[in-house]
């Protein structure tokens, strides 16, 4: 079975490894001072230095750079020196006349290499440290080279002449990669030959032509680095690909790593375009290798991506009916001999969660039930760790009623006296037992995204104790912030595993492809070739930089905590610092985050545009994001797109509209019981203000109730506040202040339970309203209760949150006898005129209204009659357009 | 009714067209059908009788219609026009054709096609096309064996394909090609995946040119659905009906396949073939012992038989038939070691023998002869979960599914071993599949019952419904029933528990049966009728306990006991009136 073992195989001579090797000597020629001949300073000599650096790391890469993009590489790295060097490179190939030369020529490769015993380095040679990366490279090459036998000894030899014979012809011939000039004898060179296909003289050339005319066309477009980088339009690199696999050997850890890079890409890229371009590739690969059963497992994620329940599933048994678990998997291996039974816990992991994700929460919990029995029977811990982080996951996403039925029933995975517990319970426990395991083992990715999971779950339960016996259980009520920040900080801490690298990390085929892939990142755009100035200072940044590189799943759980530190800041109310972190993931981790993420990321940012900023932002900024993410499937982006609709068309008096949305909001739930929980919250949410705004109060309540009923059976206690307000703000415009009280009271309760001090600033700002709606001899009190929640509403508050509490201070003052327009109409005053705009920036016709009838009056009394006949006729304007809501929606279409 | 004289006219020359073209394995077909029509008493010779003796006697046996040599004929089918047998274009062959054809005998493709490179007629142009075609067949092959690596064949093609389209596509639109050349057409086309028309064009050719069997197979092949099979517009002729039983018993319709087979045997009373295929289909309806006497006149007729042999070693498997096994082993050993068949019979046998690890080898050795034979890889599975190797059995068992997803059997065998890994739950996926391919075998059912019911999952009532399919599908080793009775007695339905144990009792005395199910049924029986208040038939099911010795007859006498008490505990029973 092809696992992820080294042989000694998989590493080959070729004949890039013969250019780097020159390129070596030329580095560190074997008997030289200080500073060899063509350089002319020590930095130049440096960046060559680098330059090896990257590419010996890049050498386990599925992609072996061809010779031409070498030379365009030295051409851009050295700026006088780059001519000898291309110079040498092609004269040193040339030099290599006969098979006896390329031995001689490894034998002078030995040379360059210090001895091992002098511990005592001369200071004015520079030789290769045996250890060093590139020490470590050309004893690599060296070996390689002496295990192989005489035939291919000559076979390297005829490899090198071709080499060199298309190097002669570069110029005429254009770009072509001396791969295809190698005749296909010398494919067997390599021992472990993974695959490969019969090269015919004339479908290679079609091949070949076909080939020559995509790169052309690349390079005078200089998009080349779209060409090698995965994310580039799937056409032109299903062809690269093509050519790759059908003309070159790959050792089995460079498919490995590539079909990892597969993966990954897969996951960003959720669209079924790049779905279809992918299949078809997968098919391809899967015909020249039908034992590469991994291909099977990346059908099954392309197939889960684009949403076909049945080719996943089909392709998902079928990977593990072959490979028994046993291929490509990244988990550290079971200590035990766990090989006779293979690893099908690991099968019944994906499938659960593969069932999750199409939305049959019972079935993924049966068949996880089902993971975790089998993980403790064949004692694989690791999967263990992960089914249970799984589990958790599960039962926290899904609003899964009566658990007992389902779970109680049959096996209670962690503990027998689980089954009494409530779901959180149960999540909790799982989540820690994950995270100790998780922590033994030392699966450093699964911590991470389990303090993750916990920062989440910190985040939305109150900390109780699990079993509550005697007085001393009552503990405080309260969810605690700083949890979930540590929480956040611990799932960080999996990076600076990372940012310094050890040499026991292993590093797989993904990760050296990454490296090829961040070389490639500066070298491609012009910039730095043609700007002479900065060029050497930048060229040399860049390498630095991307001297560390960071897996792309590491990168991934780094950038999902941004995100839910943004999500904590929303909750508890900072809206700049929501802002901030929603900004860092999308500037640091945009590109290497899953498709699901980065829509995220977007739809926050949106979120706060238009809470913030008013629609017309918004909608803008919408419009950017409906280009990127609406076939992606499964998307975000169209309930974000209704939301605000119905929001803009509450505020616009559109009630036909907003109902018509809410409607559409509803329908896209899934209709089973327990999924989609949020969105069907949001859409009975939405629907509940739909008909408070109709004045429809008692229909209006009863859809609150009984919202407020289905976030109690399934545990939303976050929404639970909020629709606790919103009773409170139906009885408070039915006009019935006494029964909103109480409402309005549990909301801030529930409010500071959790922390969510926005949300409970804008309960006290409708409370405050109650007081006042008993009677104007509770505007004291009212306006007490709204001084003290000011601060946080006009420091992070939105614009309607904000201009709600302006006219109501304005209200307050104007009702108070004690108060003298007079004397004090600026205080007034400039909370309308602040009110008025930004409602104007939401089109909120009824409340602008409201603020400049308020300042009409006040100019009235203040004798202004100018300034009076201004908001007059502005109030007018509002009215109007509140009465005859226009139709047309500009934004709809 | 096809008269035989006209079919054995039409056979005849048939042959001789058929060979002249090198289509050798249809000659050889219907040379064997040839010899299958019953002689007419008046012109049979020695040989002729030699060949048909000492069968006729058995089939009559087993056959349900007794005249056999003249059955009915099926409904609704009049006896078509007979097909015209097709002229040759040249009468005498032409030297260079005379050479390809010996070139090609010696198995010289190239060297065949290259004779004929400028020869214009019909039959020229296929012989060099079918030259050419197998020259590609040869090399992918010997591609496909060089090239072997690690993570398996690269697509070796046959490489000729593309000419070969192209050049017979272009003869089709100019008209200027024949049924042969249509039938290389299908055949091409098939290759390059290009299903429906190749099924277009391998009907035109059957249309045209009935008589040419290997035609028929590759359409056969092509017919994945009977949606797909009916949608055929196929001349009548008496070649079809061949056609059509062999379809239908790939489309698992066994008793349709039966019924053309026994129509078919009208004509070809001593076909080898039919007889095969009669065997066959018994054997998929699970008929053992009449397949075993076929297949043991077939071998009587044409000992050194190796088709379909490896059938008649599993029927031997399955009955145990040790002796029978090693000589029919070692006698196709004899015959041909490198058969798939043949490896394939030596693995069944050393599998009897208990020597799973030969068995394996041998299997391989099949499968290394022909990639795709299915019951190789099924029957490795199964060699692998006695082993207790149970991923290389879901491995091969997964293969078999691969090569042919209707196959039950695999699906089975993966239900089986992801059960015997203690998932049940995952295993459900598999036997619902099988099930799916095999609706009506009550032992998919009753696996698939023990999958909910085992401690793990616990889902009783779906295996209650699971029990309750298996009962309707007529279930032969009788768990369904006395697994129904004690599901539901666990559940605390005593109605239905009585109902079932009643049943299950009946099933074991029609069969004659005894045991502890038996005793279990009485026990359940009489105490329930007995707390029900029905004295009289209780003690008719304890009378029975009494019959048998041990703990249950004790039982009986205490439950016997009560039933007096209670009895005598009613005052209102006219029994309390006479003093006993």
């Amino acid at each position: 079975m092809a696992g992820l073992t080294r042989t000694a195989g998989a590493f080959a001579v070729t004949p890039h490894k013969i250019s780097v090797c020159v390129l070596l000597q030329i580095y560190a020629p074997s008997a030289q001072m200080s500073l060899p001949f063509p350089f002319s300073s020590v930095s130049q000599h440096n960046r060559l230095g680098l330059y090896l650096l990257s590419l010996t790391k890049a050498c386990d890469d599925m992609y072996e750079m061809k010779l031409e993009e070498l030379i365009n590489q030295l051409r851009e790295l050295g700026d006088d020196v780059d001519a000898w060097l291309t110079e040498n490179l092609t004269n040193q190939f040339s030099s290599l006349s006969s098979p006896d030369d390329l031995l001689n020529f490894f034998t002078d490769m030995r040379g360059i290499l210090g001895s091992l015993d002098s511990g005592a380095v001369q200071d004015d040679r520079i030789v290769l440290d045996h250890n060093s990366n590139l020490g470590m490279f050309v004893r690599r090459c060296i070996l390689a080279f002496n295990l192989l036998s005489f035939e291919m000894d000559m076979e390297i030899y005829v490899m090198d002449k071709a080499t060199k014979e298309m190097e002669l012809h570069r110029n005429a011939s254009g770009s072509v990669s001396f791969h295809l000039h190698t005749p296909e004898a010398l494919f067997k060179v390599t021992e472990g030959i993974p695959y490969y296909s019969p090269i015919y003289a004339q479908e290679e050339f079609l091949r070949i032509s076909g080939l020559l005319v995509s790169r052309k066309e690349k390079s005078s477009t200089s998009k080349f680095a779209e060409a090698t980088s995965v994310a580039s339009a799937s056409s032109s690199k299903v062809e690269d690909t093509r050519v790759d696999e059908s003309l070159f050997l790959r050792t089995n850890l460079q498919i490995q790593g590539f079909l990892m890079e597969k993966a990954d890409a897969i996951e960003a890229h959720g669209n079924s375009f790049f779905s279809s371009s992918i299949e078809s590739f997968l098919e391809q690969l899967q015909n020249l290798a039908p034992e590469l059963h991994r291909v099977h497992f990346l059908r099954y994620l392309n197939k889960l991506h684009s949403d076909d329940y049945f080719a996943a599933l089909d392709n998902l048994l079928r990977y593990f009916d072959y490979s028994a678990g046993t291929e490509g998997f990244d988990l550290v291996p079971p200590s035990t001999g766990c090989s006779m039974h293979g690893r099908y816990e690991i099968g019944l992991l994906c499938l659960g969660m593969m069932h999750f994700r199409f939305g049959h929460p019972n079935l993924a919990l049966e068949v996880l039930t089902e993971a975790v029995r089998v993980s403790q029977q064949l004692s694989n811990d690791t999967c263990l760790a992960y089914t249970l982080a799984a589990m958790s996951n599960l039962l926290s996403e899904m609003g899964i009623a009566s658990t007992t039925s389902v779970l109680g029933a049959s096996y209670s995975p962690v503990t027998s006296t689980a089954s009494s517990l409530s779901v959180q319970q149960r999540v909790y426990i799982l989540l820690k037992e994950s995270l100790r395991r998780a922590d033994t083992l030392k699966l450093k990715r699964l911590v991470a995204s389990n303090h993750l999971a916990m920062a989440k779950f910190e985040l939305m339960h109150v900390q109780r104790p699990l079993l509550s016996f005697g007085p001393k259980a009552s503990m405080r009520h309260k969810t605690c912030p700083i949890s979930v920040c540590k929480e956040i900080r611990l799932s960080a801490h999996l990076i600076s595993d990372f940012s310094s690298e050890s040499s026991k990390m292993t590093i797989d085929g993904s990760l050296s492809s990454v490296w090829l892939k961040d070389l490639q990142k500066p070298w491609s755009q012009p910039v730095y070739s043609r700007e002479s100035s900065s060029r050497n200072n930048s060229t040399f940044f860049k390498f630095c930089d991307h001297l560390v590189s960071i897996p792309g799943s590491v990168s991934q759980i780094i950038g999902a905590s941004y995100l839910i530190r943004a999500t904590s800041w929303e909750l508890y109310g900072s809206a700049p610092m929501a802002r901030m972190n929603t900004l860092v993931y999308a500037t640091l981790f945009g590109d290497s985050s899953s498709s699901s993420d980065a829509e995220l990321a977007y739809l926050k940012l949106i979120q706060h545009l238009a809470l913030y900023k008013g629609y017309k932002d918004a909608f803008a900024a919408l419009k950017i994001a409906e280009e990127k993410f609406l076939t992606v499937s499964k998307s975000k982006i169209l309930l974000l797109k209704l939301q605000l609709l119905h929001e803009h068309a509450l505020h616009r008096g559109n009630l036909k509209l907003a109902q018509r949305i809410c409607n559409e909001l509803g329908g896209l739930a899934s209709t089973t019981m327990g999924v989609d929980m949020e969105l069907k919250v949001e859409a009975s949410l939405r629907e509940a203000r739909t008909l408070l705004a109709a004045k429809q109060y008692s229909q209006a309540a009863n859809t609150a109730h009984s919202l407020f009923c289905t976030c109690h059976k399934f545990n939303l206690q976050i929404e639970k506040a909020s629709v606790l307000l919103l009773l409170a703000e139906i009885h408070k415009m039915a006009g019935n202040a006494v029964m909103g009280l109480p409402y309005a009271l549990a909301s801030i309760s529930f409010c500071q339970s959790f922390n969510l001090d926005l949300l409970k600033a804008s309960a006290t700002l409708t409370l405050a309203e109650l007081w006042r709606g008993l009677g104007s001899n509770h505007s004291k009190r009212a306006l007490d209760l709204l001084h003290g929640a000011f601060p946080m509403i006009l420091g992070h508050g939105g614009l309607e949150l904000r201009a709600r509490a302006y006219i109501f201070e304005a209200n307050c003052y104007l009702s108070d006898p004690s108060f003298s327009v007079s004397t004090d109409s600026d205080t007034v005053l400039d909370s309308l005129r602040q009110a008025s705009d930004e409602l104007q920036a939401l089109e909120y016709h009824e409340l602008t209204a409201e603020a400049l009838y308020l300042m009409a009056m006040v100019y009235d009394k203040l004798g202004r009659p100018e300034e009076r006949e201004e908001a007059a006729a502005l109030f007018k304007k509002h009215i109007t357009a509140l009465e005859i809501p226009q139709d047309v929606e500009p934004n709809m279409a | 009714m096809v008269s035989k004289e006209s079919c054995r006219n039409e056979i005849r020359a048939a042959i001789r067209q058929l060979s002249d073209r090198c289509l050798y394995s249809a000659a050889k077909w219907a040379g064997e059908q040839l010899v299958g029509i019953e002689q007419d008493s008046s012109n049979f010779t020695p040989s002729n009788t030699r060949f048909q003796r000492g069968s006729s006697s058995i089939r009559r046996r087993f056959s349900t219609n007794e005249s056999i040599s003249t059955p009915q004929p099926s409904v609704g089918f009049s006896q078509p026009p007979a097909t015209p047998l097709p002229q040759e274009d040249e009468v005498i062959d032409g030297d260079l054709y005379l050479l390809a054809k010996s070139y090609f005998d010696c198995r010289e493709y190239r060297r065949a096609s290259h004779v004929l490179r400028d020869q214009m007629s019909k039959k020229s142009v296929f012989l060099r096309c079918y030259a050419l075609y197998l020259a590609g067949e040869k090399r992918k092959e010997e591609e496909m064996v060089g090239l072997e690596g690690p993570l398996g064949k690269s697509d070796a093609i046959n490489r000729e394909l593309v000419s070969l389209e192209r050049e017979l596509s272009a003869l089709k639109r100019t008209g200027a090609i024949d049924s042969f050349g249509l039938y290389l057409y299908g055949v091409v086309l098939k290759e390059k995946g290009n299903e429906s028309l190749a099924r277009a064009s391998l009907v035109e050719s059957v249309n045209s040119y009935p008589w040419n069997w290997s035609a028929w197979s590759e359409l056969q092949s092509l017919c994945t659905s009977i949606e797909i099979l009916n949608s055929l517009n196929l001349n009548n002729h008496w070649m079809k009906e061949f056609f059509l039983g062999s379809a239908y018993q790939e489309l698992r319709m066994h008793s349709e396949s039966l019924a053309k087979y026994e129509y078919l045997q009208g004509i070809f009373s001593f076909s080898n073939y039919i007889q095969a295929q009669t065997a066959k289909a018994q054997y998929s309806l699970r008929e053992f012992d009449q397949v075993e006497i076929m297949f043991e006149d077939l071998l009587r007729n044409d000992p050194y038989r190796v088709e379909d042999m490896d059938l008649y070693s599993n029927v031997l498997y399955a009955k145990e038939a040790c002796a029978a096994l090693s000589y029919l082993a070692h006698k196709v050993f004899l015959t041909d070691k490198y058969r798939p068949e043949s490896c394939c019979i030596v693995g069944n046998y050393y599998s009897l023998k208990g020597q799973h690890e030969k068995a394996v080898m041998y299997f391989r050795r099949a499968l290394k002869l022909n990639k795709k034979y299915l019951s190789a890889w099924t029957l490795m599975g199964h060699e692998y979960v006695e082993m207790k190797n149970t991923s290389a059995a879901i491995d091969a068992y997964r293969r078999a599914v691969d090569v042919n997803p209707c196959d039950y059997r695999a699906w089975y065998g993966l239900g089986q071993a992801y059960e015997m890994m203690g998932m049940p739950f995952y295993a459900l996926h598999y036997f619902r599949k099988s099930i799916f391919f095999l609706p009506n075998d009550s032992r998919l059912w009753i696996a698939m019952a023990k999958c909910y019911q085992s401690e793990q999952l616990h889902m009783l009532e779906e295996a209650i419904k699971c029990y309750k399919r298996a009962v309707n599908c007529g279930d032969t080793e009788g768990i369904a029933l006395n697994q129904l009775a004690k599901l539901h007695q666990k559940l605390g339905r005593n109605e239905e528990a009585a109902f079932y144990f009643e049943k299950d009792l009946e099933r074991m005395d029609a069969e004659g049966l005894e045991g502890p199910n038996m005793f279990e049924a009485l026990v359940f029986l009489a105490t329930h009728l007995k707390t029900n208040k029905k004295f009289d038939e209780a003690e008719v099911y304890c009378t029975r306990l009494l019959d048998y010795s041990g703990p249950e007859k004790e039982k009986a006498k205490s439950l016997l006991r009560g039933i007096r008490m209670a009895q005598t505990g009613f005052p209102s029973m006219d029994m309390e009136h006479f003093p006993l």
